[in-house]
C-alpha cells in the first residue's frame, strides 16, 4: 500500500513514517504538490499551531494539491493531531485563518480553569458509531491512545463524530466524513493500539481500491 | 482521564548504556547487546514512554549519540524524550530530527535559561522536560544539583522546580541522587514538594528497582509518571510483568497488547 505523508514543516514525521512502514505501507514523505495531488492515500500529520499549519500548507502549494486529491480524485486521508484540526473550518488558535474545511466544524481550546493543559498522555477512546466504522480496532473496545494537545475539534454535525474521549469534559477524538478521517491522538505513539488503527486505515484503502 | 505512566530511562554514555548508583555509572552494553541480551523490544513495548539521557561526563560525540537515538527510536511506538548535554538550539533541532518527541534539559534550566525559554517557545512547552537532580543536605533539605550531580546550586528543591516551570518546562523529571540505583524507593517527601511547587506533570526517578516501588510512586498521588533505569531488574519480560502486576493491583495504567498484531 502506497502512502504519502505530507511534509509541511511541522511535527515529527519520523515516527509517523516508522509506524506506517511497520504496518507494511510503502511510505513517501513529500512536500511536492504534484506528488500529493496524485496520491490515493494521504497522511496529514502535524504538531503545532493551526495558523502556521495552514500557512505552511499554502506557501508550499499544498492546499490546492490536497483539495485536488481529496475532492477530485477521491483520495483517502488521515489527519493526525493538528492534521485533524486542519480538516475543519477554523480555529480559536488562529482567528481569521481558514482551515481545509472538508468537515464542517471548528477548533476550540480546552477549558483551562478545570484542566491542566496540554492534555498529554494515554487516554481512552470510545467509538460513537457502531456501524461502518473505518476503524474496527476501536469499535468493540475502548483502547488507550497517546494525546498531546490543548485544542480540540467540534464538528458541526454529530454524524461526523467517530469517537470521543474525556479530559475534564468530553471532547471529540476522531472524526470522519466520506473518505477523510481525523484523529486527535497520535496512533504512531500509541503502542499496538495505534498500530492496529493504522492497519485499519491501510486495509480500508486497500478495500476501496479493490472494490 | 489521563492514565499514570510507567517509563523507562536509558542512561547513555560513551556509546554504551549504563546502570547508575548515586550517579556513579557502570557500563552494561551497547544497543546491539541490549537487543540480544535484554530483549530490548519487550522493554519498549511495555512502557508508556522512554527517556534516553546522555549522562557521560566527557565531550559528547553527537553524531554517534544521534545514530543511537535513531536506532532506538526505530523500535519505539510511543513517545521518546531525549536529552543530556543540550547546549544550543542546533543540538535540540537535531534531536527532534532524529526521532525525539521531547527534549530533556537539566543544567541549562539553571545556567542558560534563555536557551530553554527559546526552545519552549519554538517547540511548545509540552515538548520540554526539565530534569532536576537533588540531594538532601545534612539538615535533610533537598537541594538542586546540576552538571550530572556534581555541582550544588544551593537552590532548595521547591525553588528549583517552580523556576523550571517559569522558564518553560512542560514536565518535571525528578531524580533523587541519594536514592539513585539503591532500590530504597522514591523520595516521596521530595515528590510532594515538587508537586506543590508547580502545576506540571511530575515523573519520579531514582530509587525504584521493583514493581512495588513503582506502585508506591504512583500511589503517592504526587506524580503523573514513574520511571526506572534499572536494566538488570527489568530486563527481558521484567517490565511487561511489572506492568501486568500493577494493573492487576488496581493501578489504571493504559492497556495494549501486541499479541497477534499483523502488518498489512
Amino acid at each position: 500500500m502506497k502512502v504519502v505523508i505530507v511534509d509541511y514543516g511541522l511535527g515529527n514525521l519520523w515516527s509517523v513514517r516508522n509506524a506506517f512502514e511497520f504496518m507494511g505501507a510503502e511510505v513517501t514523505v513529500s512536500s511536492d504538490p504534484e506528488m500529493v495531488s496524485r496520491s490515493q492515500c494521504i497522511v496529514l500529520p502535524g504538531v503545532g499551531n493551526f495558523g502556521s499549519g495552514m500557512r505552511n500548507l499554502r506557501t508550499r502549494g499544498l492546499v490546492d494539491a490536497l483539495n485536488e486529491a481529496v475532492l477530485d480524485n477521491g483520495a483517502r486521508l488521515l489527519g493526525i493531531c493538528l492534521g485533524m484540526q486542519l480538516l475543519v473550518d477554523d480555529s480559536e488558535e488562529a482567528p481569521g485563518v481558514q482551515g481545509l474545511g472538508w468537515i464542517p466544524g471548528k477548533v476550540t481550546r480546552f477549558c483551562e480553569v478545570t484542566t491542566r493543559l496540554p492534555h498529554m498522555g494515554f487516554n481512552s477512546v470510545v467509538t460513537t458509531q457502531r456501524k461502518k466504522n473505518c476503524f474496527p480496532s476501536i469499535q468493540d473496545e475502548t483502547p488507550d491512545f497517546y494525546f498531546v494537545h490543548s485544542y480540540c475539534v467540534q464538528p458541526r454535525y454529530e454524524r461526523h463524530v467517530l469517537a470521543r474521549s474525556t479530559y475534564g469534559s468530553e471532547f471529540v477524538s476522531a472524526i470522519g466524513k466520506d473518505l477523510v478521517f481525523g484523529v486527535q491522538f497520535h496512533p504512531e505513539k500509541s503502542q499496538s493500539s495505534g498500530l492496529r488503527l493504522i492497519g485499519d486505515f491501510l486495509k480500508s484503502v486497500a478495500r476501496e481500491n479493490h472494490g | 482521564m489521563v492514565k499514570p505512566r510507567m517509563c523507562f530511562t536509558l542512561l547513555y554514555a560513551d556509546d554504551n548504556f549504563h546502570l547508575s548508583r548515586n550517579f556513579s555509572l557502570q557500563e552494561v552494553g551497547d544497543l546491539d547487546w541490549l537487543m540480544t541480551n535484554y530483549e530490548f523490544e519487550s522493554i519498549v513495548r511495555s512502557v508508556d514512554e522512554l527517556l534516553i539521557l546522555n549522562v557521560g561526563k566527557g565531550e559528547l560525540d553527537w553524531s554517534r549519540f544521534l545514530k543511537t537515538v535513531r536506532e532506538v527510536v526505530k523500535h519505539c511506538f510511543m513517545p521518546v524524550a531525549v536529552g543530556g548535554g543540550i547546549r544550543n538550539a542546533d543540538q535540540a533541532r537535531l534531536l527532534f530530527e532524529n526521532g525525539a518527541d521531547k527534549l530533556v534539559l537539566n543544567s541549562a534550566f539553571f545556567t542558560e535559561s534563555d536557551l530553554v525559554t527559546g526552545l519552549a517557545k519554538l517547540y511548545g512547552e509540552q515538548s520540554i522536560v526539565a530534569s532536576i537532580d537533588f540531594r538532601r543536605n545534612n539538615s535533610g533539605v533537598a537541594e538542586v544539583f546540576i552538571d550530572g550531580g556534581s555541582l550544588n546550586t544551593g537552590l532548595p528543591l521547591a525553588a528549583g522546580v517552580s523556576g523550571a516551570a517559569r522558564r518553560g518546562a512542560g514536565e518535571i523529571y525528578l531524580t533523587s541522587i541519594d536514592r539513585d540505583g539503591t532500590g530504597i524507593g522514591y523520595d516521596l517527601a521530595a515528590l510532594e514538594i515538587a508537586f506543590k511547587s508547580c502545576d506540571l506533570p511530575i515523573i519520579a526517578a531514582g530509587g525504584a528497582d521493583t514493581t512495588d516501588r513503582l506502585a508506591e510512586g504512583i500511589r503517592s498521588g504526587f506524580v503523573s509518571a514513574v520511571s526506572t533505569a534499572h536494566l538488570f531488574n527489568f530486563m527481558c519480560d521484567g517490565l511487561r510483568d511489572s506492568r501486568e502486576e500493577l494493573i492487576k493491583d488496581g493501578i489504571t495504567l493504559s492497556k495494549w497488547s501486541f499479541g497477534d498484531l499483523k502488518s498489512c
